[in-house]
């Protein structure tokens, strides 16, 4: 009974000592507990934060830097309070689709008016179309989000109806997309904000990359954290441009709009290309940036609180209504006002049209500016929420390094926001930060994305048709939207392929073909480890042990010991450089007396670690198959640089021992304090 | 009065939280250390230090429960968990152990045959503390 009790109280970290009280036959038992642990039941203790608190100073140091740049570390049964729900889920993840607003009227002008002037009155018909596809896309995933409540991203819905190759040609477009969205979200921000602040323009890639940082710090503090800083900057805009825009129309209602004449140099600067179908189509492909906000919300339904689908498919309804809204806003009132895009880039269309309708310079038109500049960027932090959460679905999945799956200090996938951090800001600085040269490798992959999973959608309508009411309408809503899609993802394609998209779509298949193989590695690697029926019986080893000795100290005499406790057969193996070294080993050796056997090996080459191996390897052919256990005696320094000038050639062996096979390494560490300590105590 | 040490039993009621605040600020102005303990009363049937896991994970719970709450309240809690045959003496004892100069403990209001009851244990510590004690009942009205 004491021996389970024992037993018990050592695997929940538990002492008990009985205690007596101040009268005479008052016991009582302390249950003293770790603080760093915390019981949940029998035999099992949660560790808690105190574990990582950092030793020394440096250490300190460091974690209050942590600790100021990201915050406090947040336990992962706090989950659900780190959710977002409508109005901060608005700002996480319609950000870009709404942003977007803010450059694709100007795209479509500025692919127009390759054609001269005229050709922009072609701006409000492809806006219209562009708003009809976006509604056909957000009321299809309407059923996607309701299909799928816990997360219906185009990789689970392609993977899950179409196959896995189907989902990572999703997954590959997807990330391909998520990363030049940072780059485009930033790139545009950059633009505007140079539009009011000229004199910033020479520094626009260094700024670019200030801002990718400036995103990934922010959250890598986690979504709610990210949403908190992130929704006033959306928010903002949204209340300035509907501003604009009500003046703006308010003012053509009345016939008061004020007159706008473009620069006869912007004029003149255009008109170089025949309008041609191929014209319009690129002008549509470069306007369909817009739709590329939508499947974050569907793949970020976990993000939402409670009840989670139905929150998000009330943030993509609001997300589609703002941007249609805003979108057919502008190409009204540029079309009316007759607006010119600036060749030059310097000023964009939203910075013409406000600073025609409300004045160059006004507080209003730095208003619209600033936060124009802010939600660009900012819309990059919907690719910030979307990229980690699917590579992490691709890593559970197997088909990305298992590092991206795992949760930082703060609950974000930390490994994907660093990633996506790196690739964006090595786009911007090898695009020289401009959004014209990097939308075409833009929205084909998304498109490619939207295709697979409302085609999916169409397969998963299908399978349930005796089980769902009303499957042949859904069905047929959905494959209108993979129709819809498709016609755009090959029209983007097609636009935009000699103008760099090409690279998008090679891009694609590399990628494919690489999570493929770490897909295979991983299965491999499953199958080779998995066990079809747990042998509750042990397999029986009887293992060789070899201690390696340089010199018979404490550090060899312990490293004896625990080889003595582990097997009985133990050798001590000694590598000397001479003959005369060799036999002072074994005089001492002789000297000490001990139950182990030594033996020596020369190494007239002077080298240690390949002999060893040899020797071992010898000891190996003797009897095949056994395993051999090498315990390295090694003595751990005061100080950590110290450790630079002891155990290099025991570092060697380790790494050389690590890759051989039936061999196990253990260390039996020795501190150099420990040693202190014996030392001045035998010598009192 | 400024207390040093102030000992804070903890028996899983109702009245813990307010107990745990009511220290904190009690123990601000002379930042005195504050100790909640709780006592796991084993039953004479059984050894006195058995292990009894579903008292043992209530006592862990509850303590870990105050020690956050004294943390939202500003102040630091430091937890034991003890086993005895009686509350009363164990805390009596614990509070002499760690010199502690107030033991405040919390009274959830109940009423048996007409009046307040005041339960064994408060009754006890109450009688054999040899420091201060502060008795906190709860409002009637929760």
């Amino acid at each position: 009974m004491s021996e389970e009790r024992d037993r018990r109280s050592a695997l929940d970290l538990l002492e008990r000592h009985v205690e007596h009280g101040k009268r005479p036959g008052d016991r009582y038992v302390r249950i003293v507990r770790p603080r760093e642990f915390r019981r949940r039941g029998p035999g099992y203790v949660v560790a808690g934060e105190e574990v990582l608190a950092p030793e020394g100073r440096v250490g300190r140091v460091g974690d209050a830097m942590r600790r100021f740049l990201f915050g406090a570390r947040i336990p992962s049964e706090h989950e659900i309070h780190e959710r977002v729900g409508i109005i901060k889920g608005l700002a996480v993840f319609a950000s870009d689709n709404i942003s977007s607003s803010a450059y694709a009227t100007e795209e479509i002008m500025r692919v127009l008016v390759l054609a001269g002037v005229g050709a922009l009155t072609l701006t409000m018909p492809i806006t219209l179309v562009i708003v009809a596809v976006l509604a056909i896309v957000v009321a299809s995933y309407q059923q996607t989000l309701r299909a799928y409540p816990n997360g219906g991203g185009s990789y689970i819905v392609a993977s899950d109806n179409l196959g896995p190759f189907a989902g990572l040609v999703a997954a590959g477009a997807l990330m391909t997309d998520y990363v030049l969205t940072v780059s485009v979200s930033i790139a545009a921000g950059d633009e505007a904000l140079t539009s009011i602040f000229p004199e910033l323009y020479p520094y626009r890639v260094a700024l670019g990359v200030a801002f990718v940082f400036l995103l990934m710090i922010g959250n890598l503090r986690g979504i709610r954290e990210s949403a908190t800083i992130f929704a006033l900057p959306t928010y903002a805009y949204l209340v300035a441009i509907l501003g604009m825009l009500a003046f703006g129309l308010f003012r053509m209602v009345t016939g008061t709009l004020p007159a706008y004449q473009a620069p006869p140099a912007w004029r003149a600067a255009h008109g170089v290309e025949a309008l041609g179908i191929l014209l319009v189509l690129r002008a549509f492909a470069s306007g369909s940036v817009a739709l590329s906000g939508v499947e974050a919300v569907s793949n970020g339904i976990p993000a939402f609180k409670p009840p989670e689908w139905k929150n998000a498919r009330v943030v993509l309804i609001l997300m589609g209504t703002s941007f249609g809204v805003v979108f057919l806003g502008m190409g009204v009132l540029a079309g009316r006002l007759g607006i010119v895009p600036d060749p030059t880039e310097e000023h964009t269309v939203v910075s013409i049209l406000t600073a025609t309708l409300v004045g160059d310079g006004t507080p209003y038109h730095y208003f619209v500016q600033i936060s124009t500049a802010l939600i660009l960027v900012l819309a990059a932090n919907t690719a910030f929420a979307d990229f980690p959460r699917l590579s992490s679905i691709l890593a559970r999945d197997g088909f990305m390094p298992h590092q991206f799956a795992y949760r930082g200090d703060r609950l974000a996938f930390s490994t994907g926001i660093i990633v996506l951090s790196l690739l964006a800001a090595g786009l911007i600085v090898g695009f020289g930060g401009s959004v014209t040269a990097l939308i075409p490798l833009y929205t084909i992959g998304v498109f490619v994305a939207f295709t697979l999973s409302q085609s999916g959608m169409v397969r998963h309508w299908w399978k349930l048709k005796t089980l769902e009411r009303g499957w042949w309408w859904r069905a047929t809503f959905n494959g209108l939207g993979a129709v819809a899609t498709a016609v755009v993802a090959v029209v983007v394609g097609v636009a935009k392929f000699a103008l760099g998209a090409w690279m998008v779509l090679v891009l694609i298949p590399i990628m494919i073909a690489v999570m493929w193989g770490i897909g295979s590695h991983y299965r491999r690697v499953r199958d080779a480890m998995t066990l079809e029926r747990p042998d509750p019986t042990l397999p029986k080893i009887s293992p060789r042990v070899v201690v390696p000795v340089n010199r018979l100290d404490r550090s060899a005499l312990r490293a004896l010991a625990f080889a003595r406790a582990i097997a009985s057969d133990v050798l001590a193996v000694h590598v000397s450089e001479t003959l005369e070294e060799g036999q002072r080993m074994r005089q001492r050796w002789e000297r000490w007396a001990g139950p182990v056997p030594l033996a020596i090996v020369e190494s007239p080459y002077r080298v240690l670690v390949q002999p060893l191996l040899a020797y071992l390897d010898a000891l190996d052919e003797q009897e095949p198959g056994r395993t051999t256990v090498v315990v390295l005696p090694e003595f751990v320094p005061h100080h950590f640089w110290e450790s630079f000038l002891h155990n290099q050639a025991a570092l060697r062996l380790k790494f050389r021992l690590f890759f051989r096979r039936n061999t196990v390494v253990c260390d039996v560490p020795f501190h150099l304090d420990e040693a202190f300590g014996e030392a001045s105590e035998s010598a009192s | 009065m400024a207390y040093k040490k102030i000992l804070v039993p903890l028996a899983g009621s109702a009245v813990d939280p307010d107990v745990v605040r009511l220290a904190v600020s009690i123990g601000k102005p002379a930042k005195a250390r504050l100790y909640g303990v709780h006592v796991i009363e084993v039953r004479w049937n059984l050894p006195l230090d058995a292990v009894l896991d579903a008292e043992l994970d209530h006592g862990e719970e509850l303590l870990a429960s105050a020690a956050r709450i004294a943390a939202q309240s500003g102040g630091e809690l430091e937890t034991e968990l003890l086993q005895a045959r009686e509350a009363a003496a164990a805390i009596v004892d614990i509070a002499r152990e760690r010199q502690c100069d107030l033991v405040l403990m919390g009274m959830p209001y109940r009423r048996r045959l007409g009046r307040t009851y005041v339960s064994r244990t408060v009754e006890e510590v109450y009688l054999g503390a040899h420091c201060a004690v502060l008795a906190y009942r709860q409002e009637a009205s929760q």
